[in-house]
């Protein structure tokens, strides 16, 4: 830093919490006019409520610190406040209505805008115009061949969705432009042209922001490297004269703790330890992609998937912990939906539970085999929030042939449940009473009924989606000691978790996802953050302890 | 599984503890109270407290809101589980078509002509269920399709003319049972109900678990009293038979809520599909035999509808039915989005339905005006929810 020029964009010492979880806890950040500088982070470093800040999704009023768009203090309330300060966002998650056509949601919210016309006014349209407009902008990208700007967005693959998105933030003239995983769904051709067209916005003067956990990529395109920890900015540093190895450290931190508490140990692990049946098995197992179709994977390029999970073989034996790791959208979920029979296009490759072959064709099936599923959406699909806290703990319908053959004529007996209810209160501590609504309580405790009501008769295998997300640090040790005791009594544990010190306390074994398929196996006791990150953001292909 | 023994610290409502205030603001008073506040302003108006305050008005108001109380059972379930039906109308007259030419033309007994009702009617219930779960059509548009085709059904199976007489067994189901069996009824409901509150209570207590208060308990043993005595007045010349039907259906409504997996799955699908799914909860299932069952109680209702006056008009017969009975339900506090809901509540919802028309006819306000009224009061029930539900 020579001369101090005025920067595009400051962040400072922002501090943001939900509820119990402190978010981003004085979190900084400056971008400079015509530079591309990258953000990385883990999953849940705080990436994502950085970019919901700048774009006026969360409001000024709900965080701590500090934005400076050239120089001066703006608080966004919206996010029409944050596209008038010059921001434009390329979402993960594809924002387009898929029923207009690519030309109107190219400008969608900004029809006519520069066009202060009689028939502007009245709020007419004038579709040739737009559709005009649209031809020029898919042209400069060099897609005006593959992308009809008439047609409905609907029908183009996610791929060529993801490249409008693209092209409708680009095309806002923005000062400052934020990418968020943007070439997740893109072909190398098509990830090419972006990185062209970015390196001539930069020279133009556009401030980029490139959030994305490929290393290739943010060591391609970025000038500068932004890396943020536990919600707070570890350091900035220059992409030419650092290496991808320091980065994944600085995101991962020096300290890695925890190696002698492990919570878990293996049942037998002293005794010369002698593998028994597995309960869990895998055998190749495949789901596909849903809205893929086998056309959208042209020539060759592997850049595109067709699987959320490809060919995944393992097996747990009773008691052991198994943690699934790999950045999002990995296929760790898929996963273990996948084992809970939610597969809605099926699987192929087979599944065993106890040396038998199941098919698993919904949670009904997976239930009665005695496999439970702690979901990542705790109240979106863990809890009925509006019933009681005993009637959420003793939904799951029993798993004996008459319990389940009696559930339709069979009356429930209130005062009986309320006693299995309020045994399982005492036995998680969970504070509150079986008649509350669950609703009412604490992410630990909401967590707590989510895992008890899988307690009675304790399940074969069970299956963890980020279990302590949210939850407070007395309660995780409580709901850490749970599983512990599980283990003890033969469960096989499989977790997919995005937290690397709980995968590290936990696991025996850890399977690292990329792209739906296991790239390696690590052995639980000799396993770093540092190489789990390596390995899953394809930062380096070499050194893995692959199996 | 910790080793720790409980220290679960109660903070939320412990029954036990209710005092008269949380007594007073459950959902289910609250809409008693309006209910017995229209009684107060019936019986003292100047225009009404003739007419208002007798056996025979009370008697008459409880026969005609049975047809909704009875479908409103099915409803109230229908609602919870967050689906619609609009077809329970044209339904009614589908089934009082059915029933009214199995005697007239083909003179078979009652039982055939009810049976075949509730047959037909309960496998239009399982074809709403299954287009609902099968293919993901909306209830709305389902019924909305039955609302239109069963009354055209209706109209060509009986070449839109007027059927009548019915049997005479048939008869039967609109009349009035003898004096002695409607005290003996009474004099069950009596026992039965303060039976099971005694039961419950001790049980409650042998298994450790927190009971009512004495304040609750005595308040609950006080209303079962009040209403039979309630009962044995007004229906002192014999209890109509559709009332003892609506009361079988609200009961049996109210344990299927309450007592069985069925209706603990019914709130946990109305209140979150997908968690009730991961749970093991049977989607499908729970909402195809709850479509039936709202199937057969249609039928029972236009079988009802077609004794009472002793014929049965395709045209007319249980027109606009099903706006009356998602009214009462929804002033009774089933929530329309699903997941809350009560029996009680949708009993006093028809109550407070019946007794608006019956208040308004006695006192001779025209039926124009009743349409705006029902209306208003509609909106603010659920208006006086919103406001509630948003404080919490």
């Amino acid at each position: 830093m020579t001369e101090m020029t005025e920067l595009a964009l400051e962040l400072v010492a922002i501090d943001k919490s939900f509820g119990g979880v402190h978010a981003l806890r004085g979190a900084d950040l400056a971008a400079r006019p015509g530079e591309i500088l990258g953000l990385c982070g883990e999953n849940g470093a705080g990436k994502s409520t950085i970019l919901k800040i700048l774009s006026g999704v969360y409001p000024a009023t709900s965080y701590g610190g500090t934005v400076k768009v050239r120089g001066e203090a703006r608080r966004f309330m919206t996010t029409r406040d944050a596209e008038h300060a010059g921001i434009a966002i390329v979402h993960q998650e594809l924002m387009l209505v898929p029923e207009l056509s690519v030309a109107a949601n190219l400008v969608l919210g900004r029809e006519n805008r520069a066009k202060k016309a009689f028939g502007g006014l009245l709020g007419l349209v004038d579709d040739d115009a737009i559709e005009a407009s649209a031809r020029q902008l898919l042209a400069k990208f060099g897609v005006e061949r593959d992308i009809d700007p008439s047609a409905p967005v609907g029908i183009l693959g996610i791929g060529l969705q993801q490249v409008v998105e693209i092209v409708r933030a680009l095309s806002q003239d923005a000062k400052i432009l934020i990418l968020d995983e943007p070439t997740a769904a893109l072909t190398g051709k098509e990830t090419d042209r972006l990185m062209e067209w970015l390196r001539g916005l930069r020279d133009a003067g556009t401030t980029c922001i490139y959030v994305s956990h490929r290393m290739d990529e943010i060591f391609t395109i970025c000038d500068r490297i932004t890396v943020l920890r536990d919600g707070k900015t570890v350091g900035t540093v220059d992409a030419k004269t650092t290496s991808p190895d320091d980065v994944v450290a600085m995101m991962v931190g020096r300290t890695i703790g925890g190696k002698d508490a492990r919570a878990i140990e293996l049942a037998g692990d002293g005794d010369g330890k002698k593998p028994s049946a597995p309960v869990l098995e895998l055998r190749d197992l495949s789901v596909r992609l849903p809205g893929i179709a086998i056309e959208a994977v042209d020539g060759g390029d592997d850049r595109i998937r067709a699987y959320a999970v490809e060919k995944v073989s393992l097996a747990i034996q009773p008691g052991e912990v198994v943690a699934v790791c790999g950045a999002m959208g990995s296929g760790r979920t898929a996963l273990l939906s996948t084992i809970f029979g939610c597969a809605e296009h099926g699987y192929t490759g087979s599944i065993r539970i106890g040396g038998r072959e199941v098919t698993l064709k919904s949670p009904r099936d997976a239930i009665a085999e005695g496999v439970a599923l702690i979901p990542e959406d705790r109240k979106g699909r863990g809890l009925v929030l509006g019933m009681s806290v005993g009637n959420n703990l003793t939904l799951p319908p029993a798993r004996s042939m008459v319990a389940r053959m009696l559930e339709w004529v069979g009356f429930v007996d209130d005062e009986q449940e309320e006693l299995l209810a309020q045994k399982r209160i005492d036995e998680l501590r969970i504070r509150g009473t079986s008649a509350v609504e669950v609703a009412t309580l604490s992410g630990g405790n909401q967590q707590k009924v989510v895992i008890g009501k899988w307690l009675e008769g304790a399940p074969n295998v069970l299956l963890l989606d980020e279990p302590t997300r949210g939850v407070d640090v007395g309660a995780r040790e409580e709901i850490y000691g749970l599983l512990a005791e599980l283990a003890k009594s033969g469960t096989a544990v499989l977790l997919a978790s995005s937290d690397l010190p709980e995968v590290l306390r936990l696991a025996h074994r850890i399977l690292v996802l990329r792209h739906g398929k296991v790239v390696a196996e690590l052995d639980g006791r000799t396993a770093t953050q540092e190489m789990i990150v390596t390995i899953a953001t394809g930062a380096s292909d070499v050194g893995t302890e692959a199996a | 599984m910790t080793t720790t023994p409980a220290t679960a610290t109660p903070s939320a409502p412990n029954p036990a503890k209710m005092g008269l205030r949380e007594i007073a603001s459950a959902r289910s008073l609250r809409t008693i109270f309006v209910l017995l506040a229209m009684w107060t302003v019936l019986a003292v108006h100047p225009e009404s407290r003739e007419s208002f305050m007798t056996a025979g008005n009370f008697s008459n108001l409880t026969a005609q809101v049975s047809e909704i109380v009875i479908i409103g059972v099915g409803m109230t379930l229908v609602i919870l589980i967050g689906g619609i039906d609009l077809s329970v109308g044209a339904g009614m007259a589908v089934a009082g078509v059915i029933a009214a030419k199995l005697q007239i033309d083909f003179h078979q007994p009652a039982w055939v002509a009810v049976l075949a009702a509730v047959a037909v009617c309960g496998t239009l219930g399982a074809w709403h269920g299954f287009l609902v779960t099968r293919f993901g059509i909306p209830p709305f548009i389902v019924t909305l399709s039955g609302f239109l085709s069963y009354r055209g059904a209706g109209l060509v199976l009986s070449d839109a003319r007027g059927l009548s007489p019915m049997g005479e067994d048939f008869q039967k189901l609109g009349e009035r049972l003898p004096r002695s069996i409607s005290l003996a009824l009474c004099a069950a409901g009596l026992v039965v109900g303060v039976a099971l509150v005694l039961r419950r209570a001790s049980r409650r207590k042998r298994l450790g678990l927190p009971t009512d208060g004495a304040l609750l308990a005595g308040l609950k043993l006080g209303a079962i009293v009040l209403a039979t005595a309630f009962c044995a007045v007004i229906y002192q010349d014999g209890v109509p038979v559709p009332v003892v039907i609506a009361a079988i259906a609200a009961a049996a409504g109210a344990i299927v809520l309450r007592r069985t997996r069925l209706g603990r799955y019914a709130f946990a699908i109305g209140g979150n599909a997908e968690a009730a799914r991961l749970s093991g909860v049977p989607v499908a299932r729970v909402t195809m035999s709850i479509y039936i069952a709202i199937g057969v109680l249609t039928a029972l209702a236009g079988m009802v509808a077609a004794a009472r006056t002793n014929g049965v008009t395709p045209g007319n017969m249980g027109i606009t039915r099903e706006l009356h009975v998602i009214t009462a339900v929804v002033i009774g506090g089933t929530s329309l989005t699903g997941g809350r809901g009560t029996m009680l509540g949708t009993l006093i919802g028809a109550l407070i339905f019946g007794t608006l028309s019956n208040g308004m006819n006695l006192m001779s306000v025209n039926s124009n005006w009743q349409l705006i009224v029902t209306g208003q009061i509609l909106l603010g029930a659920s208006l006086l929810d919103a406001l509630s539900s948003k404080k919490r």
